[in-house]
């Protein structure tokens, strides 16, 4: 299974993902493994991720992942839960800390989702919605915007479930009913 | 007339590209009218309308008076509403970000969430593209 949750800054979007991840792991059994793109690179962003870690609670397995998300998920035990959070943040980075290109992010993003299916993880991402503010009016943030936007695409007709979060408030925008991951599990485990 | 709304990079022009194969597209020109769009148009084939929003940016640099800019591009809808063809137009939701400082670029916001609504309300049906995947408005 996999789920895209996105919305605007502070609408609930990572609470909402990380309820559904309990939920999910819940169902299926294994672990909660939170896959952070977060680096504390300043003060606000170390009490940013400290306040996003109190809010999580306990059960969380933490990987900082900043940017090889591809082979961290392939290190992940088959089965788990996944949250990665978040995608924009990654994005980011890949472009312009990594020095990647805009077709081998897609490619990683594509290997993901991949590697998710194959080892049965139940994966929820987190993004922020940027596309629908007034225009960028210099090239760099097109790029950036484009960019950001061919993942959401791909993500959205990748993910069983696509969840838009308006002030904590969950809106489907698109719903696959497919089998719990965990639950053909618990049928090889018997 | 059909109306497809949806934030930068949403895949609007891909939805319609696939809803109507056979349209003809017209991207719109500063300055320009209903008229403009349809010109040479066969009654038959579908018409795209797109390129609304840097129209409407040439067109608030041209008309400082905002009833002045309203009535341009009310004509213009309601040209395309008129018009003998089905006519698909491609609007752009810019409304959900940080009011700009710009006071030009308030004002384009405004106008184009002006333009969009009044769009939407002359259209038989309207869409609204988020990432890839779309909902009927109407």
């Amino acid at each position: 299974m996999i789920a895209f949750v996105s919305g605007g800054a502070r609408s609930g979007k990572s609470r909402h993902a990380e309820g559904l991840a309990r939920q999910w792991q819940a169902a299926g059994g294994g672990e909660l493994v939170y896959l952070a793109t977060a680096r504390a690179a300043d003060a606000e962003m170390a009490a940013r991720i400290a306040r996003h870690r109190r809010e999580r609670g306990a059960g969380w397995h933490t990987l900082e992942v900043p940017l090889a998300l591809d082979s961290a998920l392939a290190e992940v035990g088959v089965g788990n839960t996944v949250l990665l959070d978040c995608l924009t943040l990654w994005s980011s980075q890949w472009l312009y800390a990594g020095g990647g290109r805009e077709a081998e992010g897609e490619a990683l993003l594509a290997r993901v989702i991949e590697v998710a299916r194959a080892r049965d993880i139940a994966l929820v991402v987190v993004s922020n919605d940027l596309n629908e503010d007034i225009p960028p009016t210099d090239a760099e943030t097109w790029r950036y915007l484009a960019f950001l936007q061919r993942l959401h695409r791909q993500l959205a007709r990748e993910a069983d479930r696509v969840i838009e979060v308006v002030a904590g408030m969950a809106l489907e925008w698109k719903a696959i009913d497919r089998q719990p991951s965990g639950e053909r599990d618990v049928e090889t485990r018997r | 007339m059909q109306s497809v709304i949806g934030g930068a990079y949403s895949g609007r022009r891909r939805l319609v590209a696939e809803r109507f194969p056979r349209a003809r597209w017209h991207r719109l020109v500063k300055g320009e009218g209903a008229e403009e769009c349809l010109a040479g148009h066969a009654g038959r084939e579908v018409l795209v309308v797109d390129g609304i929003a840097a129209w409407l940016s040439a067109a608030l640099a041209e008309i400082p008076d905002d009833d002045a800019l309203r009535e341009t591009w009310l004509r213009l809808l309601d040209g395309l509403v008129a018009a003998p063809c089905e006519v698909v137009l491609i609007l752009d939701e810019m409304g959900r970000g940080i009011v700009p400082m710009d006071p030009a670029a308030r004002r384009l916001r405004d106008h184009n969430g002006w333009l969009a609504q009044a769009a939407v309300e002359r259209s038989r049906t309207a869409w609204y593209m988020r990432h890839g995947l779309c909902k009927q408005l109407k």
